[in-house]
């Protein structure tokens, strides 16, 4: 159970610090803004280089693996495993 | 030596260095299967479930046989606190480095001393005095001065500080802290949840001009959400304290046990 929070947690964290600072780099036009971290992909990835482009796709996989991640170590994987429990009492009741 | 009285473990083969009672949890304070039994619901369930894995845990270690028992309820300073306490400094001075090197911020124009800019604000961690000065709806108009009101909105707001800091300097002599956990005290425990998010809300209030909400709305959740935060924590304290084992915390809190 324990290990299964920390997992989360350092998926959390880890893929959440990674998100942010390429959110900083490409997706915040001024630290004064009102909208950090969330503004539209600049420069635009249709004519970035290679190195951008890799980044930008990189910051998209951050955020959904912090977002899934957790999702899938705290609440999916307790779940799964509760329901397969619960079923094999119910076979063997 | 009531203290030493309450020690009946019986367990004569744990080392100590020092003499000393020991303090393992003794059999006779292990409930019984009725009493067990008698705890069936929810979260009162839980809590006790929670610590009797706690002390059954703390009981296995201590009958280990290389199990010392010391006489100091903590770790030494050097090197276990030390140790710690250096690689949690190391870890975030890297991370202030890491953004620091990562996210630099863009320094902007100096500022213009001769022209006051459209919102102005204290630093974050004094909104919730800042908020205080914004109570001019709460300052009361008296028929009897024919409408007219006894103090100024602003004098009213600097009372209001001296009230919440005096209210804040108070509980100290209300309350001497002797619960060791919030579900010892839910009364106190719901007051400072109560005391926390009033501390936001007011904070908020501060920044009403910015908030993206109805300014009434605003003033009226200031002051309803901390009620309704301090009743639901009470609520659910309450609930937890009848899983509660106080004789687990007075083993290991010797040095203050509770009231």
């Amino acid at each position: 159970m324990a290990d299964e929070f920390i997992k989360g947690v350092g998926i959390f964290t880890g893929a959440g610090l990674g998100w942010i600072v390429l959110a900083g780099w490409y997706r915040t036009p001024s630290f004064e803004s009102t909208r950090q971290l969330v503004s539209p992909v600049s420069p635009n990835p249709a004519n970035a280089d290679l190195f951008n482009l890799l980044a930008i796709g990189l910051m998209d996989v951050l955020l959904w693996f912090a977002i899934l991640g957790p999702l899938a170590f705290w609440v999916l994987l307790p779940a799964a495993r509760q329901a397969r429990k619960a079923v094999e009492g119910r076979r063997n009741a | 030596m009531s203290e030493t009285d309450t020690n009946t473990d019986g367990s004569e083969e744990a080392r100590t260095d020092g003499g000393g009672p020991g303090i393992v949890a003794p059999d006779d304070e292990t409930p019984t299967w009725r009493e067990r039994k008698e705890r069936t619901t929810g979260l009162s369930r839980l809590t006790y479930e929670y610590f009797e894995r706690a002390r059954r845990e703390d009981q296995d270690l201590r009958t280990e046989s290389d199990y010392v028992e010391r006489d100091v309820l903590a770790f030494p300073t050097w090197p276990h606190e030390t140790v710690r306490n250096l690689s949690i400094v190391a870890f975030f001075t890297g991370m202030i480095f890491f953004l620091a090197a990562t996210m630099p911020p863009h320094i902007g124009a100096p500022a213009n001393p001769s022209s006051t800019p459209a919102i102005i604000l204290p630093d974050w961690y004094l909104y919730w005095s800042f908020g205080l000065l914004k109570l001019g709806p709460l300052n009361p108009d008296l028929a009897i001065l024919g409408g007219q009101k006894l103090t100024a909105d602003r004098t009213y707001g600097v009372l209001a500080n001296v009230v919440v800091v005096g209210v804040i300097a108070i509980v100290p002599f209300l309350n001497k802290g002797s619960a060791r956990r919030p579900v010892e005290q839910p009364f106190w425990s719901a007051v400072g949840v109560g005391g926390v998010v009033f501390a936001l809300t007011i904070s908020l209030l501060a920044v009403k001009n910015l908030m993206p909400m109805n300014v009434h709305l605003l003033f009226d959740l200031t002051f309803l959400l901390p009620i309704v935060a301090t009743t639901i924590t009470y609520a659910i304290l309450k609930t937890m304290r009848e899983g509660y084992m106080y004789d687990l915390n007075r083993r290991y809190y010797r040095l203050r046990p509770p009231k």
